[in-house]
């Protein structure tokens, strides 16, 4: 279960990147967060694995405040959440499975940490993974070699050797044609129902987040100005997501990034 | 052939799926490389401990170096300057005598596989052949000084260029070509109309770095008695006057920063 | 209409810019011939050609295959041997180089200043480094290594610093989000990257350094190039016949090989 209560984010010279968040996201949820790009989408996102700090307010995850962690503690932390990228953050120089292998890494013993040699139980797993997002045959080719879709599936596939509780997607379909978007959002959408992973998914096709997810959380401004099923969501609903105040859209822009 | 020396390993996943793996060459390749290093230290007489008590020696001429005789400089212009005429003679001749080369060397223009093949290997023996061993062969066949050091220059510069320019007009778009072939014009019209001008901003910036490599060479020749500085850095390191090295070594190091600056500057106009 | 008149405008400029830059490079021709005497030239000149030429074709084939520690073959053997060691010690050394000049990973003046080091460094003829290196380790392969490794510090470093700015940043980040430590995030983010890169780049300047280590004989740095000068002086064509013919060949495969295992490495 993931908490934020009263959660705030400035960024150094005043800009308030988030305010007032209140929200509560259950264990196996399929949330889709909609919003212009510069509205605050990506930074809520990574406050939940500590990408980013918070600077009021109070974020629980499964009963740790994100907060107080330090150090190793975070990174053990970020161990069970998993992260998908917009433009995938594969080594392309590699094969598939030595960029699904480094999910493991961080458990390994020192030896095999620096030397890269992987036991067969841990290669095991790491191909259950990709067997999981449809591409075990893919295994021993190098990333440069496959299309974005099948990219960002390896990708899917890393996330997923890392056994997480909660799956954090940043505009994964961002890069991709529309018949890979459907692919990888189908995969998304069994991972969440089959393993009960809570999927929390930034994105602008509006369409897909109706299809797909739960619910809709829309924010404007750093600020949430709707969270509900993602049946209840309509045309004004979406008017006031989007349009709300345009003129304020660039200003924001600018400042975020 | 390697797979059945080291057949693949199967993996069986939990569902019953299986994977081939196949055995990772990368340890073979080290020990290969292990194996090739200790031959080499044996071969060569490498001594690590000769090293760790004798570096200092290296260090100990370069600071006689410092401060580098600055009277001698009267000495070295005339020489820097041969060395420089020599480059730029022998790289201005060698980029044009590799453009008919290349021409008889591309197989998507002359059609006569004999011709292309004796065009290419001519190409290759060129390169092959050290620049200074080509000096030093000049100097026999030219006599001592420039001469021979350009001719050395021209023949690197045909072998370098040459190269470089029939792979490119093999990647050139043949379109345009064969438009022009169809209006009547011959075979050398065409190029010269249709191919000549797409590979040209690329032939003159291989010539132009070709030239600053070429500066570079042309300072070692005069040590087989072709022209040019290295004469004056050969008497200068053998008398150990290091003070004269260091500043025949200052103005050429200036001299090569500058050309390079130079030419770097037209290379990024043309691409 | 605007394309057109733009064009018009254009064109004008640009053909004085080729004129003037033409005349330049005329003058600096002309200028350059001076540098060319014939005095220098005598009628045996031809003659030698012509014996060089039968030479080549009729090479001392006792020499070219005898493995005796004078053949053609151990010689060879000693130049690669040469430019493998030289290659690989330029290598380490070039590595901590080209970081430290590589602008995205040190402040500017650290990566300038190792620049200009750099380019003193590349600067400097293989023959002064030879010279010079014989005074530390006596005449003979070992000074060659050394030399070797020297002339290929410039080269090496300036290509890996291109390898290092174009590293793909984005996999640093997703390694952070899994949890990785730094030194995780390099040796999975980084050195997978820059590996096959720089792989390919040793490979290259192994070629070139075989080239290399084949004159270095010239000033007693071991190798193929002091009996190819003992030869010539003593004008015993065939031997240098001999002598060139194995080199060719020798350097020849390497490229080829080279060029494969490159391409390989790049493309995957």
């Amino acid at each position: 279960m993931i908490e934020f209560i009263n959660v705030e984010k400035t960024y150094g010279n005043q800009v308030k990147a988030l305010q007032e968040i209140n929200l509560t996201i259950e264990q196996g949820e399929f949330v889709a967060i909609i919003g212009l790009s510069g509205a605050g989408k990506s930074t809520l996102l990574r406050c939940i694995n500590r990408m980013h700090d918070i600077t009021g307010g109070q974020l629980i995850v499964d009963d740790v405040e994100v907060s107080s962690l330090k150090g190793r503690e975070i990174r053990e932390f970020r161990k069970r959440i998993g992260m998908i990228f917009q433009s995938f953050n594969l080594v392309t120089r590699t094969t598939v499975l030595k960029n699904v292998l480094v999910s493991l890494v961080p458990e390994l013993p020192f030896w095999r940490r620096l030397t890269g040699i992987f036991s067969k139980e841990d290669k095991i797993k790491a191909l259950s993974a990709l067997d999981q997002v449809g591409i075990l045959d893919k295994a021993y080719i190098r990333v440069s070699q496959l299309s974005g879709g099948q990219q960002q599936r390896v990708a899917l596939a890393r996330t997923l050797a890392q056994n997480p509780d909660i799956i954090l997607a940043d505009e994964p379909i961002a890069s991709l044609d529309p018949v890979t978007s459907k692919q990888v959002m189908d995969d998304f959408k069994r991972i969440n129902e089959e393993m009960n992973i809570s999927v929390i998914i930034n994105i602008h096709h509006v369409e897909v987040a109706l299809e797909y997810a739960d619910r809709i959380i829309g924010i404007r401004d750093g600020k949430v100005v709707f969270d509900g099923k993602s049946e209840e969501v309509t045309d004004e609903i979406l008017d006031n997501i989007y349009k709300g105040q345009m003129e304020k859209k660039t200003m924001i822009e600018d400042k975020e990034e | 052939m390697y797979d059945k020396i080291f057949p693949p390993k199967k993996i069986a996943l939990p569902n019953g799926k299986v994977v081939i793996e196949k055995r990772s060459p990368t340890p073979l390749i080290l020990l290969l490389l292990l194996i090739g290093v200790y031959f080499s230290v044996q071969l060569t007489g490498f001594s690590l401990p000769v090293l760790f008590e004798r570096w200092d020696q290296f260090f100990v001429i370069i600071l006689d170096m410092i401060p580098p005789r600055w009277d001698y400089t009267s000495h070295i212009w005339q020489p820097l300057l041969d060395t420089i005429k020599m480059s730029l003679l022998g790289s201005v001749l060698g980029s044009l005598t590799a453009i008919p080369i290349a021409y008889l060397a591309s197989n998507n223009i002359v059609k006569n596989r004999v011709i292309v093949g004796i065009a290419r290997v001519f190409l290759s023996i060129l390169r092959t052949m050290p620049t200074l061993v080509m000096a030093l062969i000049a100097t026999f066949i030219f006599g001592l000084g420039t001469l021979a050091g350009t001719v050395a220059i021209f023949l690197f510069t045909i072998a370098y260029v040459g190269k470089f320019l029939y792979e490119q007009i093999e990647n050139v778009n043949m379109d345009a070509f064969e438009a022009m072939e169809s209006l009547g014009m011959t075979r050398v019209q065409a190029f010269r109309y249709a191919i000549f001008p797409q590979v040209l901003p690329n032939y003159l910036s291989t010539s132009l770095f070709c030239f600053e490599g070429n500066v570079r060479y042309a300072s070692i020749l005069g040590y087989v008695g072709a022209g040019g500085i290295g004469l004056l850095l050969n008497e200068g390191l053998g008398w150990r006057d290091y003070s004269s090295v260091g500043m025949i070594l200052f103005m050429l190091i200036i001299t090569v920063f500058l050309i390079e600056r130079v030419s770097e500057h037209f290379r990024k106009r043309l691409i | 209409m605007d394309t057109i008149e733009k064009q018009l405008k254009v064109a004008p400029k640009n053909r004085r810019y080729i004129i003037v830059v033409t005349t330049i490079l005329l003058f600096l021709f002309v200028w350059s011939l001076t540098a060319l005497s014939f005095e220098n030239m005598q009628e045996s000149g031809w003659s030698i050609a012509a014996s060089i030429l039968t030479g080549i074709i009729n090479p001392d084939l006792e020499l070219l295959l005898s493995f005796t520690s004078q053949g053609v073959p151990y010689l060879l053997v000693e130049t690669i041997a040469i430019a493998f060691l030289g290659t690989i010690i330029g290598a380490i050394m070039a590595v901590p180089l080209a970081f430290l000049s590589a602008s995205n990973i040190v402040p500017a003046p650290v990566a300038w200043l190792t620049r200009l080091f750099l380019i003193m460094v590349r600067t400097v003829p293989s023959l002064v480094y030879g010279l010079m290196l014989i005074r530390v380790t006596g005449p003979g392969p070992f000074a060659g290594i050394l030399t070797i490794a020297l002339v290929s510090i410039g080269m090496l470093s300036k290509l890996f610093v291109d390898a290092i700015e174009d590293l793909d940043i984005g996999v640093l980040e997703s390694m952070t989000s899994i949890g990785c430590t730094t030194f995780e995030k390099i040796r999975y983010g980084i050195i997978p990257q820059l590996f096959s890169m720089f792989l390919s780049i040793v490979i290259y300047r192994f070629d070139m350094n075989l080239r290399e280590a084949s004159i270095l004989g010239l000033v007693g740095a071991g190798g193929i190039g002091a009996p190819l000068i003992f030869a010539m002086n003593a004008y015993r064509w065939n031997e240098v016949g001999s002598i060139l013919i194995g080199l060719v060949i020798l350097i020849l495969i390497v490229e080829i090989y080279s060029n494969k295992i490159r391409g390989k490495l790049v493309r995957g």
